[in-house]
């Protein structure tokens, strides 16, 4: 499972690594440290990764591929 | 503005919705004729919004130079992500007088309103609010100890209008921990005094943080937020930020944060109260808090609605806005949109991913939504560890207010 995390929509709402701390990280600001990037979601974390990405208020999680 | 035919902007047909049915309700037409500071609006509050948000998710209001509220969920995350179409930079609130000043930088578009960003949001990030987790707990209980004993409580006045400032003023700005009460009193007039007070108590904040500002840039730094706003921000003309805008940060980080925890805190105190069996749930599951935050800020939005200017002419669920036009979200009706939320009148605290637009959508993302969810958490776990029932006093009423904030300015509660 691969998910796209949206650069421009990204505001650090930080819900995503509060869901899936394994797949997503915060940076300083609080803003997904793969914003712009397409991330692998490891082998067993894919529940966590689909509530992080339903839980985005910017809905700038999305499925890739 | 564009000529409206406010008719086609409700369901037809129905007989809740026509004019004589609304008005005999609820004292006015909030649909063809919305006005945010009608004390009808503070009355019928949640009956309102949620009949609005079902049957007429753009309302038109008459009120001064005319304005539209959109109060569906994506209708609110299209209006705040769209910022080049939904300016802020004519000010979040309808009919603004010229003459009062912006507000820095909630009332900027990028790129100023980035750079300020840029600079401030590393002061306000969850991993740096989780460090003062234990500082926030420990506030709340020196709070119960004051009234614990007595079997009852304004929570108000002893517990929700005193948190958010302390927090805020000792472990966010650094203020000195002697001129706090005197602070978060002035700060609570200027919001809840007597109406013909509040400008006065208003000046009075702004004189004091802006003495606290000027005494700061003659200080070492101390690497907080203080000395990220002295050090200011270069604006896309290549002038630097003024100092007006520098005292205007910190009163915009001051009132976007306090009054609007003091009733995120309030309604769920009452919440809880009113409803023993969720309040089990929180106490059978301290897991849930977190989760429970994010439902009693969905359901009991701080921030009514705010307002943007459209930069050009656009269309938003089949309304044609012309440049100019002004537009509100409805932030209390985005979060009890039945499109986007099963049982929107409910609090589901098993449910993680839930969605609101409480915080906003878009580059203005409350800056301090992560002081405030952990100020919620930390509240709920250390008041139920201490008061696990509690409930409104009988006989007593709770006070709301109603503008483009939400507020409560009186709860009583009791326990046993």
């Amino acid at each position: 499972m691969r998910m796209k995390v949206d650069e421009l929509l990204c505001t650090g709402h930080g819900r995503c690594a509060k869901f899936a701390p394994g797949v997503f990280t915060l940076d300083d600001a609080g803003f997904n440290t793969a914003a712009g990037e397409t991330v692998d979601v490891p082998a067993g974390q894919e529940d966590d990764a689909t509530k992080a990405m339903k839980a985005c208020p910017e809905r700038a999680i999305s499925l890739a591929d | 503005m564009a000529k409206v035919n406010v008719d086609e902007l409700v369901e037809q047909n129905d007989p809740e919705t026509t004019p004589e049915r609304l008005v005999e309700r609820f004292g006015r037409d909030f649909f063809r004729d919305f006005d945010i500071d009608d004390p009808n609006l503070n009355e019928h509050f949640h009956e309102v919004i949620d009949l609005m948000v079902q049957k007429c998710p753009v309302a038109h209001s008459k009120v001064g130079t005319g304005y539209y509220v959109f109060s569906s969920e994506e209708a609110v995350r299209r209006i705040g992500q769209d910022w080049q179409t939904f300016s802020s930079a004519k000010g979040y609130i309808p009919n603004r007088p010229d003459d009062q000043p912006l507000m820095i930088p909630v009332e900027q578009d990028p790129p100023n309103h980035t750079s300020w960003r840029r600079a401030l949001n590393p002061h306000m990030s969850p991993q740096v609010m989780e460090g003062i987790k234990d500082d926030v707990a420990r506030e709340v209980n020196l709070l119960i100890d004051k009234f614990i004993d007595r079997g009852e409580c304004e929570f108000i006045s002893e517990m929700a209008g005193l948190l958010p400032g302390r927090a805020f003023f000792i472990y966010v700005l650094g203020v000195p921990v002697d001129d706090l009460p005197e602070l978060v009193h002035d700060v609570d007039k200027s919001l809840f005094g007597p109406l013909d007070q509040r400008t006065t108590y208003h000046k009075k904040v702004y004189d004091y943080l802006e003495a606290f500002l000027k005494k700061r840039k003659d200080m070492p730094p101390q690497g907080d937020i203080v000395d990220t706003i002295l050090k200011g921000v270069t604006y896309k003309d290549g002038n630097e930020a003024p100092w007006d805008h520098q005292v205007s940060v910190v009163l915009d980080l001051t009132y976007g944060g306090i009054s609007t925890t003091i009733y995120a805190l309030g309604s769920t105190a009452r919440h809880l109260a009113d409803h023993p069996d969720q309040r089990q749930q929180l106490l059978d599951n301290p897991e849930w808090i977190e989760n429970s935050v994010e439902e009693f800020v969905r359901a009991y939005s701080p921030v009514v609605a705010m307002g943007r200017t459209c930069m050009k002419d656009v269309e938003v669920e089949g309304v044609s806005l012309k440049e100019g036009d002004y537009v509100m979200m409805g932030f209390s009706g985005a979060g009890r949109d039945p499109r986007t939320i099963d049982n929107p009148k409910e609090l589901n605290f098993e449910e993680p991913t839930v969605h609101h637009a409480t915080f906003g959508v878009g580059p203005h993302r409350c800056i301090g939504s992560h002081l405030a969810r952990m100020e919620l958490a930390v509240f709920i776990r250390e008041w139920l560890k201490r008061i696990p029932h509690f409930r409104v006093k009988p006989g007593t009423k709770p006070v709301y207010e109603t503008g483009f904030l939400r507020a409560m300015s009186s709860l009583m509660l009791e326990w046993d």
